[in-house]
């Protein structure tokens, strides 16, 4: 199946204008798979941090959102030790109107702000609740340990 | 073997001197000049002498027959004396005539034989009924039919004698000659000329041996012997007592059932046994019908026999020489004229022949001879085909039979599987030898200039065609084909051993023999295909210029009478114009061709019979509508050559309406001076698959036309079925073939029986010498194209009905399956078809469109009302933007979102070049807002909202997350500047003047009852082509003129300029409508609409380079030659073909069956 003029157009926009703090390259030999760093948004307990992530975009692309997970661990409320983003506009209020470029700035948002009432992983919500700094403090330490560039 | 003289009622007491030489003239009635010779026939042999079964043809040699019903030689010196019977020629049932007669009626003998006193006046009746045949009178006796016979003929009508060589006669006086009954036509041309004397044929000849076995009917000791000589005749079941005389079929009993008793005597005469039906079953057929006969040899039995025993028999077949002299006689009579009628039924002719058929395909299998020479097809495969198609008519005699609870007890024999299996096998070799055969055209051959006076430049294949047409006309037989057998024949050698390896007398010159296992005809001559026809099929694919080729023939092979009217002064007396003279018959018209053209093709044809000639040296006339009024017969006939029309162009109508009038006036040709009271020197049926069905009264119209060359001109020779090509084979009266049973028999019944390839090479060879074809993809040895056409592609659009569409045709298609199972169950599927047919109809046609299928009032109302609710919601179907903005400009409530409403509104105005936020594609393709103002493509939006929906989804904008609704989405239409619709309505054109410097854009709401999936995917091409090259001219077919209706007002919609052409449109009209389009330049493009049935043939629509098929047809050869309306010669550009389908629906179902077609 040939690739759809939107993700073609996608891609070469990444490309052309990269947003700052984000990068998305595509595969060679997979375009729908991209592989994605995001730096970590600063006053946040990931700066300095990059992350990495994979992003697939799947054959229904733009009706359905495109499948993202972190592949660098990460101690967020949101996101659980498999990397799964749980993230509105990546489910129930996706739209087509949606790109890899807005879904990025989305998930590099949610670095920024956590929302522990609405948890993925439960154990990480619970610490953010009960005691936000120390959970703010782990988070530090595990962007000092696995989001150090090399 | 059998001797059959036989003796009308009259022939009471003629005495023949014997060894008269008696004299067979060539006519039917003959009845009061034969003479009988006056020694009777000595009916009972003791000494049989096998030595000299094979009888020589020593004139010297008296025969003796024996009951046995074979030859003996006698020292008696008696001669049977041969008669020909009288011609009872209107009597041709069948019957079995095997008796034979004594010369005088010999009284003594029959009581002696009858063995009881009877009466004189029993006596004399049946020698009224049976002449002087004692033999037949002893028979009617024991059968009883004399009590009820009347004195009508017992004789069945025989064949005219062809033989000339009456000289032959006396030294061959010995001879058989009556033909064999199987020469029931009264249609007395022979095909085939007698080449051979028949002196020289001998009176029988050894064909084979064959082992059968038999069993008794009596039990006793001593009755056979091994090695005893045995008589094989015919017996009638009914005479059990007695078996010494042959038995024949009265009248009376021929109606219905099938006797295939075949006995056997020993050599005392009586009856000893029966044949085993299998092989009784064909031999009785060749003994009734005088083609072989059979001497028989007990190869096996016991000494005492029970009845019931079997017996083994081995059988010397001999093939008798009149088998050989009615063959060349033998024609099918012409059954055409009553197939309508009675087609169903099989004539006793037709039976005959299927018997003769397969008996003599057995004996060949059962005395191993084949053929040293076949034409082409394997005979095998034509043995096996010719079964059975004789098997497939008995199974439909036999049910015919099952209310009169009698059957046939013959026949039952099938091919044994392995061969069957062996065929399926050949089966890809012969298609491929088929299809080269089909597509081979000899590229060497020669080409001829046309005439000066022709002012076209020719082509060099198109000078080839010409060449090939002028050959066909004058008949010159192209020398670089060798003479070829007929198609249909085999030839044999004969033996030249018999079974016993002992040497056969050999007969010089003949050294082999012919036979037509079709139709059981044998013959001594060669069999020469011959072509009588002085015309031909010109099937050259379209848009190779046929017209231009048969306009090359008009010009350059003239009549005599046009040659000399060329040489002689203009100015002469004679060329005066003459005054009328009404002659009732029909007239020689020598100089006029008759071109007969589909109504829509009279003005093309005419123009281009203008162009192709030198000013002044063609004149065309246009038989048609209003210039009628002239007397063709005046203008045309022998004495007004100098002034007559040499072309006639008119309709395939008028000839019908002509032909009517005439059948109206008691078939009184002359006088009307239409089309039927000239004999023209030249007829061309143009596009001639308008009379492919041959009960078609236009069909039959076209048939009665007189001239002497004829014509076909059609790209597609072959429809539907091959019954197609036959309607134009009989057009051009191509013996035999013009001949509707004899076509049925090689082509249609084994077609039928899925002998495909056997059928299609009987077609080919029928094919090779009438037809010259060509095709656009052929190319040149050196590879060129034999016309360099631009390349065209089709592609097949799927087009996914929307939902409501869905639904109508789900509904339809229930409906419609309900009825056929309903059928299925009251066992009237095949009565109630038309139903059927309507119901497929149906389904096609929601598939273009549901409201097709719909009362249209209903369809009216319904989307009346549904114009009211959206008015009163403020949402007009198709609101015009600049009122829309005004309104929203003027709109005091909810600001922000008016304000964002119009600048959508502006910016789509402004033709912002937006890309479309889900599929990125820049500009959008077909632009759409929804209800909230936000655009995308219509597509990618519909999309969207399909996709929410089917995952349970309320649907909400892609932007906003407002929930929107499929119906309130809306199209932009853009109304581009130049468009010719805008002045053509009053309301748009004020609308112009008021606000002349924005372009016009309104919204129409898409999904909307008026469009259809179709129409939207036509629209979605037809926008795009004229964004993308804006001159293009498209053309689009559909068979539903209805379904045109409704592609005008969507097309006026989307403000594309488009033009009609159907059936219902007068040819002025037509015409006017054909250059209009033509002629059209202005930006923007033009679309023709064009119904499949009055636009797919004939038309020249070069100027357009698209082609969109709104709905399919059965058959892709008429797709396909609606295409070569735009994709012919004279095409500059590439042609793009859109084919719409819709997906899951009868329409690819339809495609599958042009699949299958194609193989045809």
């Amino acid at each position: 199946m040939a690739l759809p003029k939107r993700i073609v157009k996608e891609t070469e926009r990444l490309m052309a204008e990269p947003v700052p703090g984000i990068s998305a390259v595509p595969h060679e030999d997979n375009l729908r798979y991209f592989d994605v760093t995001v730096e970590g948004p600063s006053q946040s307990p990931y700066e300095g941090g990059i992350f990495k992530l994979e992003l697939f975009l799947p054959d229904d692309y733009p009706m359905t959102p495109p499948k993202i997970r972190f592949l660098t661990k990460i101690y967020h409320p949101n996101i659980d030790k498999l990397g799964r983003i749980c993230l509105d506009v990546l489910k129930s209020n996706w739209s087509p109107a949606l790109q890899i470029r807005t879904i990025l700035l989305s998930i590099q948002a949610l670095l920024g702000a956590p929302n522990p009432d609405d948890p993925l992983a439960n154990d990480v919500a619970q610490h953010w609740k009960e005691n936000q700094n120390a959970a703010i403090q782990t988070a530090r330490e595990w962007t000092q340990q696995y989001a150090k560039p090399q | 073997m059998t001797c059959t003289a036989r003796f009308g009622q009259n022939a009471k007491s003629r005495v023949a001197p014997s060894n008269v030489l008696i004299t067979y003239p060539d006519t039917m009635s003959f009845a009061g000049i034969e003479e009988r010779p006056s020694k009777k026939r000595r009916f009972f042999v003791e000494d049989e002498n096998p030595g000299d079964a094979t009888l020589s043809a020593a004139p010297t040699l008296p025969d003796e027959i024996n009951v046995q019903s074979y030859v003996e030689p006698s020292d008696s010196g008696l001669n049977s004396r041969q008669s020909h019977d009288p011609g009872q020629k209107g009597i041709s049932d069948e019957r079995d005539d095997s008796n034979f007669q004594s010369d005088v009626f010999d009284v003594d003998l029959f009581t002696s034989i009858v063995g009881e006193n009877v009466s004189d006046t029993i006596v004399t009746k049946l020698q009224q009924m049976c002449g002087n045949d004692v033999q037949r009178a002893i028979n009617v006796f024991f059968d009883g039919s004399w009590k009820t016979a009347s004195l009508t003929p017992q004789q069945p009508v025989s064949a005219p004698n062809s033989i000339s060589a009456t000289s032959n006669r006396s030294e061959a006086d010995i001879q058989n000659t009556r033909p064999t009954s199987q020469g029931r036509s009264p249609s007395a041309n022979s095909s085939r000329p007698q080449k051979l004397s028949t002196a020289v044929i001998p009176e029988k000849r050894y064909l084979g041996a064959l082992g059968v076995t038999g069993w008794a009917t009596r039990s006793g000791s001593g009755l056979i012997r091994h090695e005893e000589k045995v008589g094989i005749e015919r017996a009638k079941p009914r005479i059990e007592a007695n078996g010494t005389l042959k038995g024949f079929r009265s009248k009376l009993a021929t109606s219905k059932r099938q006797d295939i008793v075949v006995r056997f005597t020993n050599s005392q005469g009586s009856e000893v046994g029966r044949l085993e039906n299998e092989s009784a079953a064909w031999i009785s057929t060749l003994l009734d019908q005088h083609t072989c006969t059979f001497e028989g040899t007990v190869v096996f039995a016991p000494d005492r026999i029970r009845t019931n025993d079997t017996i083994y028999l081995q059988l010397r077949c001999y093939a008798l020489k009149n088998a050989f002299e009615a063959g060349g006689l033998i024609k099918p009579l012409d059954k055409n004229r009553q197939t309508g009628l009675y087609e169903a039924r099989e004539t006793e002719d037709e039976r005959n022949l299927r018997l003769r058929q397969v008996a003599l395909v057995k004996l060949f299998d059962e005395i191993n001879l084949h053929p040293t020479r076949v034409n082409e097809t394997t005979e095998r495969h034509k043995r096996q085909g010719l079964l059975q198609s004789a098997e497939t008519d008995e199974h439909k005699e036999q049910q015919n039979q099952q209310g009169s609870g009698q059957s046939p007890n013959h026949g039952e024999s099938s091919p044994p599987s392995e061969e069957a299996e062996e065929g399926a096998q050949l089966e890809q070799d012969q298609l491929d030898t088929l299809y080269k055969k089909a597509q081979s055209f000899d590229f060497n051959t020669p080409e001829r200039e046309p005439a000066e006076t022709f002012a076209m430049d020719l082509r060099k294949y198109q000078r080839q065609a010409l060449h090939w047409m002028v050959g066909k006309e004058k008949e010159e037989k192209s020398d670089y084909k060798e003479m070829s057998m007929h198609p249909l024949w085999e030839e044999y050698l004969w033996p030249v051993k018999d079974v016993d390896s002992k040497e056969l007398p050999e007969f010089p010159s003949q050294s082999s023999f012919y036979v037509n296992p079709y139709s059981g005809e044998l013959s001594l001559d060669f069999p020469v295909q011959e072509q009588n026809c002085l015309g031909g099929i010109l099937a050259d694919e379209m848009g190779l210029g046929k017209t231009i080729e048969m306009l090359s023939l008009i010009h350059t092979h003239k009549s005599e009478a046009m040659e000399t009217l060329a040489e002689s002064s203009v100015a002469s007396v004679n060329n005066l114009p003459r005054l009328p003279k009404t002659s009732s018959s029909v007239e020689w018209a020598p100089c006029t061709t008759l071109v007969i053209a589909p109504m829509s093709l009279l003005a093309q044809w005419q123009s281009e019979a203008e162009k192709a000639s030198k000013t002044g040296t063609l004149k065309t006339l246009v038989y048609y509508g209003s210039d009628k009024s002239a007397n063709l017969q005046n203008l045309c006939c022998e004495a007004n050559v100098a002034s007559a029309p040499n072309v006639v162009i008119t309709s395939y109508g008028v000839v019908l309406s002509e032909y009517n009038q005439v059948a109206a006036n008691g078939g009184q040709r002359g006088s009307s001076g239409g089309l039927f009271s000239l004999n023209y020197f030249r007829i061309i049926l143009d596009e001639a698959h308008h009379v492919k069905n041959r009960q078609a009264k236009t069909a039959k119209a076209c048939y009665e036309l007189s001239a002497r060359h004829r014509w076909v001109l059609t790209g597609t020779p072959i429809v539907n079925r091959l019954e197609d090509l036959f309607s134009l084979v009989h057009f051009l009266r191509v013996e035999p073939w013009s001949n509707f049973s004899f076509w049925k028999t090689f082509i249609t019944v084994p077609f039928e029986s899925n002998d495909f390839i056997r059928a299609l090479d009987v077609v080919q060879t029928v094919l090779e010498p009438l037809v010259l074809r060509r095709t656009k993809d052929m190319k040149t040895p050196e590879g060129e194209a034999l016309v360099p056409l631009p390349p065209r592609t089709i592609d097949i659009e799927s087009v996914e009905l929307s939902k409501q569409e869905r639904e109508v045709y789900d509904y339809v298609f229930a409906r419609a399956k309900r009825t056929f199972a309903a059928n299925v169950e009251a066992g009237t599927v095949m009565k109630s078809y038309t139903t059927i047919f309507a119901q497929i109809l149906r389904l096609r046609q929601s598939c273009c469109h549901p409201s097709l299928t719909r009362n249209k009032s209903i369809v009216a109302e319904e989307e009346d009302a549904a114009a009211a609710a959206d008015v009163a919601n403020g949402l007009a179907d198709d609101m015009d933007l600049q009122s829309l903005i005004a309104r929203f400009e003027s709109s005091t409530v909810d600001e922000d979102a008016n304000k964002f409403g119009a600048h959508v509104l502006k910016q789509i105005q402004d033709e912002a070049t937006l890309e479309c936020p889900i599929c990125s594609e820049e500009p959008m393709q077909e632009q759409a807002v929804t209800g909230c103002w936000h655009s995308a493509c219509k597509s990618c939006l519909l999309d969207y909202i399909e996709h929410q929906a089917s995952k349970g989804e309320l649907p909400r904008c892609f932007n906003c997350r407002e929930p929107i609704n499929a119906r309130d989405v809306f199209e932009v239409v853009r109304h581009n500047d130049d468009d010719g619709y805008a002045s053509s309505t009053s309301s748009n054109a004020q609308d112009d003047q008021s606000s002349t410097p924005p372009p016009r854009i309104s919204l129409r709401r898409t999904g909307t009852g008026s469009s259809s999936a179709k129409i939207t995917s036509l629209l979605t091409h037809l926008t795009q082509l004229r964004r993308s090259a804006p001159f293009t001219k498209s053309v689009v077919f559909s068979q539903f003129t209805s379904f045109l209706d409704l592609l005008e007002p969507a097309l006026r919609r989307s403000r594309i300029r488009y033009l009609r052409f159907d059936g219902g449109m007068a040819q002025k009209q037509r015409a006017a409508v054909l250059s209009e389009f033509a002629a059209e330049r202005r930006k923007g493009g033009c679309v023709l609409l064009l119904s499949l049935r009055a636009g797919g043939v004939g038309l020249n629509l070069t100027c357009a380079t698209r082609v969109f098929m709104m709905d399919p047809w059965w058959s892709w050869a008429v797709e396909a030659q609606a295409i070569d309306r735009v994709h012919r010669m004279g095409q500059e550009e590439e042609v793009r073909v859109v084919r719409f389908v819709v997906r899951e629906s009868i329409e690819e179902k339809m495609l599958r069956i042009q699949e299958r077609k194609k193989f045809m």
